[in-house]
This record gives C-alpha cells, structure tokens and sequence, in this order.
C-alpha cells in the first residue's frame, strides 16, 4: 500500500472530540461504510459528502480526545483520509494506526502554513508533506517503523494475520 | 532506581527480555480481557473474516452485556442473542448478561486483584485500578488480543497523586478526580497513568477509587492506578480474591509529576460543558437550572453513591421540575440498596430507578433534547453525548447532583450534607 497521498485539506481547529468525529449515539454501528457518512457530520456536514480518497484532516492539539471509540478511524480508512494533527493522545493515535488511517503529528508551523481547501501531496513514510497549492515542502517526524508496518498492513487485524501460525 | 506499580505489572507480562523501562515498546501478555456487547460480535466477524476461529486465551475473556439493558430495539435483540452464542461457542470464561457495568461488575465478581494487566474494549477500563490492576482501554484494538493473547503498547510514566487528609461533609471522590484535572491538563496526562497513594487514600472505600482511576480517562491519562493498601487487600479478601496482597509502587520509583492534594480543603465542584476538563466550584453555577439528574455509571453508580444521594435527599423530595434517574451499576448493588430500604427512600423522593446498565451515558437511554439540561454522575458531558447537541451535562458527584435534584438548581450539597450529619446525630441520640 502505497503511502503517498494527494489531495485536498480539510482544516479543523483544537480539540476536535471522539463525539465530534462521530456521535456516540452510532456506538453500536461497526460497518465503516455507514460510519463515514456519520465523520464530523456536526461539525461539518458537507465533509462525509465531499471528501475523497487521498484528502487529508488537518487538525489541531488534541484530536479525538474523549471516548476511545473506533468508529472515527474506521470510518476515515474507509474514506481513505489521511490525517494532520497537532497532536493526539494515546487511544486514538492507537485507534488510527490498528485501523491503517496514515497518520502525522505536526508542529504549528506546518499547521499554520496550511489552509482549508488547499491541495496537499503527503509521503506518511518519509513525513515530507508539500502543500501543492502555495509550493512549500515541509518536514514532519513520521512514525516509528513498527507502526508504518502496522498501517502499511491496511491496519492492525491484516497485520496479525501475518503473525498468526497458518 | 525502584519501579512504579505500572512498571511492575508491566515487566510481568511482558514478553521476551523487554527492558521496561519508560517509553520503551513491549509486547505484553493481558490476564484479563474484557468486552461489551457493543462491540464484541463485531470484533469476531472482523477476526473470522482474516480467518482466526478460535480465542488465543477464552478462560481470561470476560463478555458483557451492559449498554442495552434492558434491550430496546430489534438490533440490539439480534446483537445479544449472537453475543450468547458467540460467548457459548468461543467458550469465553466469564459470560455476564444484564448483570452490571463491566468495571464494577468485574471487581464485584472478585476477577480482579492488585498487580493485574487487564485490557478492556471500553472507554472506562481504568476503573479497574481501584484494585491495584493496571486497566488499559483498547477499543478495537481487543480483537488483536483475542487473536493472539498479546497487545504491543509503550511503557507509560507516572503521575502520582498524593492524597493528604479526608473529604469534608458533602465533598466526595468526583471532587477530587476534578481538583486533580484543574491541575493537570490533557498535555500533563497524555501517554501518562495517574497514580493515586498516601494517607488520604485510604480514606476511601473501593467504590470512590473506583471513581479516582475510573476518570482518569477523562482527564486524558492512559489509566489510573491506586496503591492496593490494606483497606483493599481486606475488600477483595471479604469477597473472595485470596490473591490479594498490598501492592505499591517503590519509594524511590521515577515519577513524571507530582501532585499534593489536601483533601479537607476540597470544595465540591462541577465539570460544564463542553468536556469533563472544564471545572467550576459547584456554589458559582446556582443559577443554573436543571431539567434531568442522573446518578449511575461505571464510576458513581455504587452503593456508597446511592447511600450519598438518599442522605441528601431524606426528608425532601425532587423538584417538581426535575426527573431524577438512579441506575445502581450492578444488580448486587441493586439488592443491597434494596436491603437497606435506599431504593424505596429514592423512589418516595421521586427518583425513577432503573435496571443495571450503561445507557445514559452514551444517550442509549433517557435522550435530552434541544434545551434541556442534566446534572449527572456520568463520565462524559461532550455536546450531543445524551441525545440533543443543544443540551446540556453537567458532571458532579451524587450528593451534588441529589442536592441540585431537590433544588431544580446547581447546588452545592455541604449545606444539605450538613443537616443530614445533625438529623443523623439526632436519629442516634434519641
């Protein structure tokens, strides 16, 4: 799988929550096919309508904080976003790599040199990101190999079919 | 250099040679593995979709059905119905249906002990470390373990939180977990469990600890562990652990942070939207009006909650304009509050009791709508959790939520708990 990725920025501010990304009300709803019309739904409607393979949620400190649900990261691999952030703690930074959602943590200068709707092209391997639009190439620390393993697997359960005896 | 309780349990069961040391990635081995019907059919349809058939450890599977109780939609009948077949036929060693809240449940149903790895697929899985149990929150990532008995995670440093004193009349656990958020935002706490220890501690009984490392995942900690002292040691003993030994983390262990908190200047306070981070003293919000009250959940849903809340409520009754729901968080509990006639005082004071289950804290049940507003003992209070994005939660203890139910306002409950202390006095007087 490859993981290089093009095109468009979805900007969202601080602390985007777990409930935000998905109501907790859809808790029992595990198919990422109907989750993903549920992503961010609240916060911005047109996202699960517009957003298309490749597209990147640029967010700020903080995301998906709250309720260690699943059902955000499902539902971004089945639209096949990547994710920007500033940060994010622990359950869902997990959440994203078992799930195989691309993922980088970011500084507030790479932030802050990206604006919503502008094109972006990301390698997740090196954390080179090019924001296509204004020009400007820009570097983040990428994952740790272990975990690219993990998302390169297309997330953790196709990973552990390769650890478990055949 | 010693070692915290986190680093012991964790150089357990790790596998190989791992150096558990802070930050370092190990493999590990859980004792115990939990999940709620909410997810667990949908972890093994995943698992048999990639070809596993079989659990790697069924004996340390705990399955539970606790989010719909009783069930209330055709899906959730369906969902159950396969959740007891799947638990029969995967011959899971712990299969609990309707009987309790997972975290509680798990501790009541002596399954859990100091020095544990316990990994769960629910949120609030800390609870677990009022016991001394390392409890780790997984969410999908249980399927893994399922498989394969084993989970990768990175050795977390400690916060430790030195509790010094006792609560006040009408302060209660809830008060401290959000002192301790006042001073540790979700910067201090990521990555990071939150230890609990001292003298204070065992002021509190396991259910209020349960409450302390419960929230901790509210705070944005990974988990939330308590020293196992010997007022814990005796509580698993009298409900048959014989495992149970005191258990702590080394005098000279590394610690991330430390917090001093003295508990008898503790005032009871309240979380408003938009997250449980954002804490105000409870007497600055008595303007604000109440529709709903709730008091239950995996962390304030205990017997001790129920004892608070009918303490504050003897001799006064529900506002007229306030529905007041108590859901005990097991059905033991359910029975002792029976026993103890604290059921019927709540329910003549105008509480509507309700079966054993997680559902109002995920608006699975008793929905707010546009402009309402609830105080509750639950977990969270994000926009949209109980229903209506445009109403409110607040989160408190019982005897603040009971106090704020009697009054149709936020109230501080010192006042409430006070005369409760002096009707007490009476009581045993005459």
């Amino acid at each position: 799988m490859s993981q290089i990725s093009s095109g468009r920025a979805w900007k969202f501010s601080n602390d985007i929550s777990s409930d935000e990304l998905i109501s907790a009300r859809h808790v029992f709803e595990f198919d990422p096919r109907l989750l993903s019309k549920h992503l961010l739904n609240t916060v911005r409607p047109e996202f699960a309508q517009q957003a298309q393979a490749g597209d990147v949620i640029v967010a700020g400190r903080n995301f998906a904080h709250g309720s260690n649900h699943s059902h955000p990261f499902l539902a971004m691999k089945a639209l096949g976003v990547g994710l920007l952030c500033g940060s994010l703690s622990r359950g869902p930074f997990r959440l994203a790599i078992f799930m195989g959602v691309p993922l980088l943590q970011v500084d507030s200068t790479v932030l802050d040199a990206i604006e919503d709707g502008q094109q972006l092209d990301i390698d997740f391997q090196s954390g080179s990101i090019t924001n296509v639009t204004t020009g400007r190439i820009m570097q983040a620390a990428p994952l740790a190999p272990f975990l690219q393993d993990i998302v390169n697997a297309g997330g953790g359960l196709a990973f552990i079919k390769s650890r478990l005896p055949a | 250099m010693g070692a915290t309780m986190t680093q012991k349990i964790l150089n357990r069961v790790a596998i190989g040679d791992a150096v558990v040391a802070h930050g370092e990635i190990i493999w590990a081995v859980p004792d115990l593995v939990s999940a709620p019907e909410v997810s667990f059919a949908a972890y093994i349809k995943r698992l048999r979709d990639i070809g596993v058939t079989r659990l790697a450890k069924p004996e340390c599977v705990a399955v539970i059905i606790d989010h719909e109780v009783p069930v209330h939609s055709a899906a959730g009948a369906e969902r159950n119905k396969l959740t007891r077949e799947l638990a029969r036929e995967l011959e899971v060693g712990h299969f609990f249906d309707g009987a309790g809240i997972t975290h509680p449940l798990l501790v009541e149903r002596a399954l859990v002990w100091p020095g544990m790895f316990a990994a769960g697929a629910d949120s609030h899985a800390p609870g677990l470390g009022a016991v001394g149990a390392l409890s780790v929150p997984f969410g999908f990532e249980v399927a893994m373990i399922l498989a394969t008995g084993q989970i990768w995670l990175q050795v977390p440093e400690t916060i430790r939180v030195r509790l010094h004193g006792s609560c006040p009349d009408g302060v209660a656990a809830r008060d401290i977990v959000l002192a301790t958020m006042q001073q540790l935002d979700d910067a201090a706490t990521s990555y990071r469990v939150i230890e609990y220890q001292g003298a204070g501690l065992a002021t509190l009984s396991i259910p209020e600890r349960m409450t302390l490392c419960g929230l901790c995942v509210d705070a944005g900690a990974k988990s939330g562990i308590a020293t196992a002292d010997q007022r814990c040691v005796d509580y698993l003993h009298a409900l048959g652990v014989p495992e149970a030994q005191l258990f702590s983390s080394d005098a000279d262990a590394e610690f991330a942070l430390t917090i001093d908190l003295d508990l008898n200047t503790l005032t009871p306070r309240v979380s408003i939207p938009p997250s449980p981070h954002h804490v105000r003293q409870a007497q600055e919000l008595s303007d604000i009006v109440i529709n709903h009250a709730y008091i239950g959940s995996c962390a304030s849903g205990s017997i001790e909650d129920l004892r608070a809340a009918a303490t504050i409520l003897r001799g006064h009754k529900v506002h007229a304009d306030v529905n007041l729901l108590v859901i005990p968080a097991t059905q033991r509990v359910f029975q002792q509050a029976l026993q103890e006639g604290l059921l019927t005082e709540l329910s003549v004071a105008g509480a509507t009791i309700s079966a054993s289950t997680c559902g109002p804290c995920f608006g699975g049940i008793a929905q707010l709508t546009a402009g309402e507003r609830r105080i509750s003992t639950s977990t969270r209070n994000d926009p949209g959790r109980m229903g209506s994005h445009e109403a409110e939660i607040y989160l408190a203890s019982a005897m603040t939520v009971a106090a704020s139910a009697i009054t149709g306002r936020i109230t501080d409950p010192r006042a409430f708990a006070a005369a409760a202390v002096l009707l007490a006095q009476r009581g045993s007087a005459a």
